[in-house]
């Protein structure tokens, strides 16, 4: 049986399925044609930059743009003629959106009174959830008199107090300052667990979508770049935009010059030959080559390179010290400049302008498609 | 308190005094004059001397002008009613629309107040009457000809005319604050198009409904060229009565009574109204 990294049953009916999706707003203004699915549980990230489309993919789901082509699909029933109010899909905005004329025992309660639910089954649930969320006591507030974070937790309240098929959440975070911002994401991440909710979570954080989710689709001009899980888009970018948007790395222009069984070599356009483990590429392909700052090592000025890494010589022209970590750049003797990671202790030994000689895996050169 | 807290209080004082002075010489006085002159005695000779009384307001207590005043806050009733329903929509739309749509919207709001209220009156004279441009639709048609003029509902139709701005300006600058991402919240809430209105969009635009309501009401409860030029003497409102006694029947006292009891009535109703307003301001503090 065929499982998605998630775990889900490849054959089962997705939670959400997105199928070809188009919205066309102007000639040039295009998102899509996209598709994706979201299985039961699954917390998966619409990660992108700004104007990549991402948020126009979450409001054709909840409704608020209809899509000129494909269809929404929940749990294998075609949405997209619905109107917003008719989907059942809970959507968690980034500014809140809480009703200020109404009180936060009134603002939960919204939902269940236009349901008309009971008055004694509509305050057992919104205390439910107000517990769940952690904020019982401040049912007779406004919410102008809450926090951003307080007023975060409530919006999600809302949300999840109709329980909603899917959750969908646009920025919920951005508005928060940082420290704030880390505390709330991992409280969402351990509702979202607790509840089994399927969500689907826009963000151009990426670091918000690496710890968040447990897929991640990677979007750019309206198009989707590489579905995966936080491991797989982070350590095999599928091409050159994943690679340089999520995490930092060095990207180098090259072409193969040779091909052995189990390597290629490449020659950067400045001259540098390289040595990196892929086998997918044939002579004089042109391709980008990628190394993630942290995986440069300062090498021992030691005799013979160990098999399969590559040995360079370089002198450091920046060293920006972080606590923590030491940020470098590198120049190499070929006139490349890379970026380096490496412990804030060796801060006394790296002073700018030293030469030094560093270490690349030859299994940690990744090959990508220009 | 510190020098700079004090500091813009003073500054403060110089942009309200001109103003200040000027309502106080113009407005304030000669309001003041009126309403000592309601509490003097008539004189047909001298039009008004010394002697005090209260026969002036006790002359009010009175089964004809009891129906001008019913008339008049009828009129203006129904006048505010019939600009509710037209303004809301437009005010909605208005305050949601991109902003070129927008400005040429307000363009054609206004320009109703652009032209002298003679003038307009008259154009709708010349639209609404027995050989009007709208009876001789009406009678091409094999249809009798209505009596569109001299009668209430001509006084209505130009009142809203004119007063359908004042609906739609502070209505507008309370929907343009209300986020439409409340509303998309709360149908996806599970409320249909007219329960997020009612819901969301009605509560938080009531404060410019109200001050909308409060400006058209006290505008058409005092108008007095429509009326007079639309209405024809049948439809007598409380701005004609007044007129009438001041200039024609020369009994001051007695205009300033009526004056003085309208200015009272409309006050009262607009601090009532605005205290509500207050009151429900501070229950619902905004972020």
């Amino acid at each position: 049986m065929a499982l998605t990294p998630s775990g889900q049953d490849v054959g089962s009916i997705p939670e959400l399925e997105v199928r070809n999706l188009l919205k066309r707003f102007t000639a040039r203004s295009v998102v899509g044609p996209l598709s994706f699915a979201v299985f039961a549980g699954e917390f998966v990230s619409l990660l992108g930059p700004s104007g990549c489309g991402k948020t126009t993919t979450l409001r054709c789901i909840a409704g608020f743009e209809t899509p000129t082509e494909g269809s929404i699909l929940l749990t294998g029933r075609p949405i997209e003629g619905e109107p917003p109010n008719r989907r059942n899909v809970g959507l968690v905005f980034q500014n809140y959106a809480l009703f200020p004329h109404l009180s936060i025992f009134e603002n939960v309660a919204f939902g269940l009174r236009l349901r008309r639910v009971g008055d004694a089954e509509l305050r057992r649930r919104v205390g439910r959830v107000l517990e769940l969320v952690g904020l019982p006591d401040l049912a007779q507030r406004y919410p102008g008199q809450l926090s951003g974070g307080q007023q975060q937790r409530i919006a999600i309240a809302r949300c999840i107090v109709l329980e909603p098929r899917i959750l969908l959440l646009d920025e919920p975070l951005s508005n928060l300052d940082l420290k704030l911002r880390l505390s709330m994401r991992r409280e969402l991440r351990e509702l979202q667990r607790r509840l089994g909710k399927t969500a689907v979570y826009v963000t151009h954080d990426q670091g918000e979508a690496l710890a968040l989710s447990d897929r991640i689709v990677v979007m750019s001009n309206g198009r989707i770049e590489q579905i995966g899980s936080p491991q797989e888009i982070y350590e095999r970018p599928a091409n050159a935009f994943v690679a340089d948007f999520i995490g930092s790395s060095n990207l180098l222009d090259a072409v193969v010059v040779g091909v052995e069984s189990d390597a290629t070599i490449i020659r950067t356009d400045r001259g540098l030959t390289l040595r990196a483990n892929s086998t997918a590429h044939a002579a004089s392909d042109r391709v980008v080559a990628m190394v993630r700052p942290e995986r440069i090592r300062l090498a021992e000025a030691g005799p013979t390179p160990a098999d399969g890494e590559n040995r360079l010589a370089a002198r450091i022209k920046e060293a920006t010290y972080l606590g923590q970590d030491l940020h470098l750049s590198l120049g190499i003797d070929s006139g490349e400049e890379l970026a380096a990671v490496t412990q804030g202790s060796a801060a006394p030994r790296l002073a700018v302008g030293r030469p030094v000689m560093i270490a690349v895996d030859a299994a940690d050169i990744f090959l990508l498609r220009k | 308190m510190s020098a700079d807290a004090q500091a813009p209080r003073a500054y403060w004082a110089i942009f309200v005094l001109p103003l200040a002075v000027y309502l106080l010489a113009f407005l304030v006085a000669p309001f003041v004059n009126i309403i000592v002159l309601s509490f003097h005695t008539y004189s047909p000779t001298r039009i008004w001397t010394h002697e005090l009384t209260l026969a002036n307001y006790a002359d009010l207590i009175d089964a004809s002008f009891a129906m001008v005043l019913l008339r008049t806050l009828r009129l203006g009733l129904v006048c505010t009613a019939i600009c509710v329903l037209f303004g809301y929509p437009l005010a909605y739309f208005l305050a949601r629309a991109e902003r070129r749509v927008a400005l040429i919207g307000l363009f054609f709001l206004i320009m109703p107040l652009m032209v002298s209220a003679v003038i307009r009156t008259f154009g709708w004279l010349v639209l609404l009457g027995r050989n009007g441009l709208v009876n001789n639709v009406i009678s091409s048609f094999g249809l009798d000809r209505l009596p569109l003029l001299y009668n209430e509902t001509a006084v209505v139709i130009g009142l809203t005319n004119v007063f359908v701005p004042f609906m739609v300006l502070p209505l507008m600058a309370s929907i343009e604050r209300i986020s439409p991402a409340l509303e998309e919240a709360a149908r996806n809430l599970g409320a249909s198009w007219f329960a997020t209105f009612r819901r969301v969009i009605l509560p938080l635009s009531l404060p410019g409904l109200i001050s909308g309501c409060l400006l058209v009401y006290s505008a058409a409860i005092s108008a007095l060229v429509v009326p007079m030029l639309m209405g024809g003497a049948r439809v007598r409102v409380i701005g004609r009565q007044i007129y009438d006694q001041l200039l024609i029947s020369y009994q001051w006292p007695n205009a300033s009574a009526i004056a003085t009891l309208l200015v009272f009535a409309t006050t009262c109703f607009a601090f009532l109204v605005l205290a509500r307003l207050r009151h429900s301001a501070r229950q619902e503090p905004r972020a």
